[in-house]
């Protein structure tokens, strides 16, 4: 469960939400606070004003996976293989170890004919699978994605939901202005303005939003 | 007016397309999926890659832009109000029409990444530009600004617009289509025949033609007019 109690930082303000385990998306307009909850549930950044926990933590004290929008501002490393070892370089994992966990989490999004790569001629569906890949590898307990759908055809971004819906790991939140994957999604929240103004499963939210273009694409099943 | 590629090779890293055909004025649709070489063309035509092999000529243009998928690489000013005047535009009216208004003293670098993708397409569409190449400009937009985004490019007649995008949930009334595949540029021509021969239209386009029906545009509305026999 993730806990939000009198959180006020930037345009957000949310007085008391909980959030279950599982895959939730965070849809709402651009600049409706959607990144500024993320960051915060990410640890990025600590709120001005309340409290975050995640299974009764701080997320700073949780291990956090992150992939942003902009793949290429995520590549830090040369090599694919660097890159995906990176946060388990920085906590000082034994090599041996790094190297299994590398090709074990490679094997698991099916991105181990990258691993001698360099990340700069990627693709971009290339490199966000490689971002996704970094952000598992440290087994953590929170996952956030913040719209890294944005730059994926249909095709890829199906291949991600694929990645997330395997991945284990307890909390799974994601901004998307794609509804049909909201629409997938455990539970839903809708920012706009700063505020959560509804969350619940996606029935229920996108019933509220009926008449709004937040809405699951006709025709779509679940 | 028009763009010529004549027999044009393009690489970049280990990439390469092939590309010929004639781009006249309208709006072009080029579509492909990730990692096809839709930002490489883009690139070529905007100038900014000059073609291993073959030739671009530009006949008639007087001036031609880029907009890139990632708006943040665009930003110049520190101030909304200044960033709007480095386009040469007035500050004013285009921060109104992207939905800034009374926020012209904010720093554009603390915009989210679809306000500032509203912005620059804004700025980019307020100015007259005969040839404007636009590379995903509906990533990062949420689904309100997708749909005015399509009603702004509709509204654009004069000059050449070169869309390339992967979208699949909303797309503007287009004169023609293109496909990247299997490493080359292909012409499909003028709509709405072209839409019989695109290989990977978007889905509720291909839901139309499932149902053997084929729209007389590209947009989300004219699938459904397709399919409901309110047209054609």
């Amino acid at each position: 469960m993730i806990t939000i109690r009198g959180v006020a930082h930037r345009i957000l303000a949310i007085p008391d939400l909980l959030i279950p385990e599982g895959r939730v998306a965070v849809i709402g307009p651009n600049g409706g606070g959607k990144t500024t909850l993320l960051r915060l549930l990410a640890g990025i950044d600590l709120p001005v004003a309340g409290e975050i926990l995640i299974d009764g933590l701080p997320p700073r004290l949780r291990e956090v996976g992150w992939v942003g929008g902009e793949p290429d501002r995520d590549m830090v490393f040369h090599r694919v293989s660097d890159e995906i070892a990176a946060p388990l370089r920085f906590r000082q994992d034994p090599s041996p170890l790094v190297d299994k966990r590398v090709e074990a989490v490679a094997a698991e999004i099916g991105i181990g004919d990258l691993l001698g790569r360099v990340t700069g001629e990627l693709s971009t569906g290339e490199k966000v699978k490689v971002a996704l890949g970094t952000a598992l590898a440290s087994g953590p307990a929170i996952l956030v994605l913040d719209e890294t759908d944005s730059s994926l055809d249909g095709e890829s971004a199906g291949a991600l939901r694929e990645i997330i819906g395997r991945a284990s790991c307890f909390h799974v939140v994601f901004a998307t202005q794609r509804m049909d994957l909201a629409a997938r999604s455990d539970s839903v929240l809708y920012l706009e303005g700063g505020r959560v103004v509804h969350s619940g499963s996606p029935a229920a939210v996108f019933a509220a939003l009926s008449g709004t273009p937040f809405q699951p694409p006709a025709g779509w099943s679940r | 007016m028009r763009v010529v590629l004549e027999d044009v090779a393009i690489s970049r890293g280990g990439f390469r397309l092939r590309a010929s055909g004639s781009f006249g004025e309208g709006v072009h649709l080029v579509t492909g999926p990730v990692g096809s070489g839709k930002s490489t063309l883009a690139l070529a035509l905007a100038g900014g890659l000059s073609p291993s092999s073959g030739r671009i000529t530009c006949e008639g243009i007087r001036s031609r832009m880029l907009v890139l998928p990632f708006p943040g690489y665009h930003v110049t000013g520190r101030s909304l109000d200044e960033e709007v005047a480095s386009w040469g535009l007035s500050p004013e009216p285009v921060l109104a029409a992207a939905g800034f208004a009374g926020r012209g003293g904010e720093d554009p670098l603390r915009c989210s990444l679809g306000e500032l993708k509203r912005l620059v397409l804004s700025c980019a569409l307020a100015r007259e530009t005969d040839l404007l190449i636009l590379d995903e400009p509906y990533s990062s937009l949420d689904c309100g600004w997708k749909a005015e985004l399509s009603r702004r490019l509709g509204e654009r007649r004069n000059g050449i617009t070169i869309l390339l995008t992967h979208e699949d949930e909303q797309l503007p009334k287009v004169d023609e289509i293109w496909e990247i595949r299997d490493g080359g540029l292909a012409g499909l021509g003028r709509v709405p025949e072209a839409i019989r021969l695109w290989s990977r239209p978007p889905r509720y386009i291909r839901a139309a033609l499932e149902q053997g029906k084929v729209p007389a545009n590209v947009t989300p509305g004219d699938a459904r007019d397709a399919v409901c026999g309110t047209r054609g």
